[in-house]
């Protein structure tokens, strides 16, 4: 049973992703998946999630128009209950660490949070997820049922749609407005559209080497071109430079992505207990012995600010073809 | 106005971590510190304290050093200290840990539950969620506003791509988020005090918690076995000038690594 969660029109990739996963558990003949969906869904969002999955739930109590980690809980469990789900699987977004603890708690299971890999030929199945800012892997498996992960967004691959779309089906869990003890009061959305650093594909992030905020202009620059999200350190976030929601490392944000550019950042732990799942990293620093260049795939020695102009340059030339 | 802080002393962030020959323990550098989140934690229980009089009570559940975290809260002004040390309650998972903290909090009538966001040594940010679940009360994560009035309280929380203001009832669970406030630094006389604080300890028996619903034996995830990380290989520096390398880095990152 997959969590599917949504932002405005998009399922978030992370939900395809495990519905890819899923879809493959189910090519196997040892499972069969569904996809849960609480509250208002879109037709867009409807359609999309019809290509990555046999079967979908769409939750339609009125009370999950709006997130309660409260009401969240009880409608997944109580569906995960009525369906017998062995296995639940979300994305370790903000919404799904919040709330599927709950869930593990009216089932009577545990959970394994912000996991990054599965192994499902095993007996029983085991989960590999990050400890210590991820220095340390620890591979879990669980003495209770069902299984509740949370996984990193981009730790899977999102695979090819269905041939043949699948079926949709409604649920009442019953849950009326006295269960819950929280209301929703306000909801302002500042970036709308923006990818979340969380599930960018491609980062480009700034630290102290800038200098002065208005240099940010030269990392906005290279991430616009490419179509990156933009990021800082907390040095940078703390001088108020950026705004919090940028911040990557421990007391920020945990950054996964396919390709990520480190411009005038040290390598202080903090921040490299956030991106070290990266998979591509390039660190350009005009210190030769800044930390960031041992947790780099390439490093460039050199002054940012005639780097990045450059890069920017370059690659608007090659992309312009 | 009673709040409970739960607070962990965690290994310090740059500490050695290393795998013990069992493959199931880890070997960990003595060097440890409060969690940061729950700073901010402890922070805004004592401004709740300072506009609502009651008593902030920090609790914590470990063994060895743990109790400096709580001397920490004690020196930036809370009221008193419960430790939960008990050889049962060791190697717990979130479920286990969030019953023995349940428990110990449900002795006395509580209004508010702070914990930080999560710890960053286990980064499982379950047990305050869990906590809330099994005291049946409500919670909300990762806050960084909190005003409490009337049996209340209304929390902001930033979310990703904006921001949500939610109203809870009283008794709720308040999760910390960077951005809630500025931790105090402690005065001396609040060390001095801390010091000869007296932390009362509670062990598993005086939960009513049996060996099987405590630390290991009480986990519903267990740890198979740890291991380290992958090592990247080694920094491959571009060289050349500036400019030079920028064209090479966009060549490597456009037709070697094909993630551009």
């Amino acid at each position: 049973m997959v969590f599917v969660e949504a932002k405005g029109d998009e399922p978030r990739k992370v939900s395809l992703e495990l519905l890819s996963e899923a879809l493959k558990l189910a090519g196997s003949g040892r499972f069969c998946m569904e996809a849960v969906f609480l509250g208002k869904l879109s037709g867009t969002v409807k359609e999309k999630v019809l290509n990555y999955t046999e079967k979908l739930i769409h939750v339609t109590d009125p009370v999950l128009e709006n997130y309660t980690a409260e009401g969240y809980a009880l409608a997944l469990a109580g569906y995960a209950r009525e369906a017998g789900a062995k296995l639940i699987l979300a994305g370790a977004t903000q919404r799904g660490r919040d709330f599927l603890p709950r869930v593990a708690v009216l089932l009577e299971t545990g959970i394994a949070s912000d996991v990054t890999a599965a192994n499902w030929d095993k007996d029983p199945l085991t989960f590999v997820r990050p400890m210590y800012g991820g220095r340390v892997l620890a591979e879990v498996s669980f003495s209770a049922s069902p299984i509740i992960v949370t996984t990193r967004p981009n730790s899977f691959a999102v695979g090819e749609p269905l041939a043949q779309k699948g079926e949709l089906a409604e649920f009442q869990a019953g849950i009326t407005p006295a269960q819950l003890k929280t209301t929703v009061i306000k909801t302002e959305e500042t970036t709308l559209g923006k990818v979340d650093l969380t599930e960018a594909d491609l980062i480009v992030a700034g630290g102290r080497g800038l200098k002065a905020a208005e240099n940010f202009r030269l990392i906005e620059e290279l991430a616009a071109t490419i179509g990156a999200t933009v990021g800082a350190t907390r040095s940078i976030v703390d001088a108020k430079w950026r705004d919090q929601a940028d911040q990557i490392g421990k007391s920020g944000k945990t950054v996964s992505p396919k390709f990520y550019l480190g411009a005038g950042i040290s390598g202080a732990i903090h921040h490299i207990m956030g991106m070290d799942t990266s998979k591509v990293v390039l660190a350009v620093n005009n210190d030769p012995n800044a930390i960031i260049f041992n947790y780099a795939n390439y490093g460039i020695v050199g002054d940012l600010f005639e780097v990045l102009p450059a890069m920017t340059e370059e690659l608007r030339k090659r992309r312009g073809k | 106005m009673n709040v409970v802080v739960l607070v962990k002393q965690i290994p310090d962030p740059e500490a050695l971590v290393a795998i013990g020959g069992d493959g199931v323990s880890l070997d960990i550098e003595q060097k440890f510190a409060l969690n940061l989140f729950d700073e901010f934690a402890i922070e805004e229980a004592l401004r709740i304290k300072a506009k609502h009089p009651g008593k902030v009570k920090v609790m914590a559940l470990g063994s060895g050093k743990t109790i400096e975290a709580l001397r920490t809260g004690i020196a930036m002004g809370a009221d008193e200290a419960v430790l939960l040390e008990d050889e049962a309650f060791l190697d717990g998972d979130g479920y286990a840990t969030a019953l023995a903290l349940s428990r110990a909090i449900a002795k006395e009538p509580v209004d508010i539950i702070l914990c930080g966001r999560q710890a960053i040594d286990a980064d499982r940010g379950e047990v305050g969620q869990m906590v809330a679940q099994l005291l049946g009360l409500p919670h909300v994560g990762g806050i960084v506003k909190l005003d409490v009035a009337d049996g209340k309280a209304v929390a902001e929380v930033a979310v990703e791509g904006g921001k949500e203001t939610v109203q809870v009832q009283l008794p709720a669970v308040f999760t910390a988020q960077k951005g809630l406030n500025e931790p105090r630094v402690p005065l001396i006389t609040g060390v001095m005090k801390a010091m000869k604080v007296q932390v009362a300890r509670v062990k598993a028996a005086d939960l009513g918690l049996t060996a099987d619903q405590t630390g290991r034996p009480g986990s519903k995830v267990k740890v198979v076995q740890y291991s380290l990380p992958k090592k990247k290989p080694a920094v491959q520096i571009i060289p050349g000038t500036p400019a030079e390398a920028a064209v090479e880095a966009v060549r490597i990152l456009m037709d070697v690594e094909r993630v551009l």
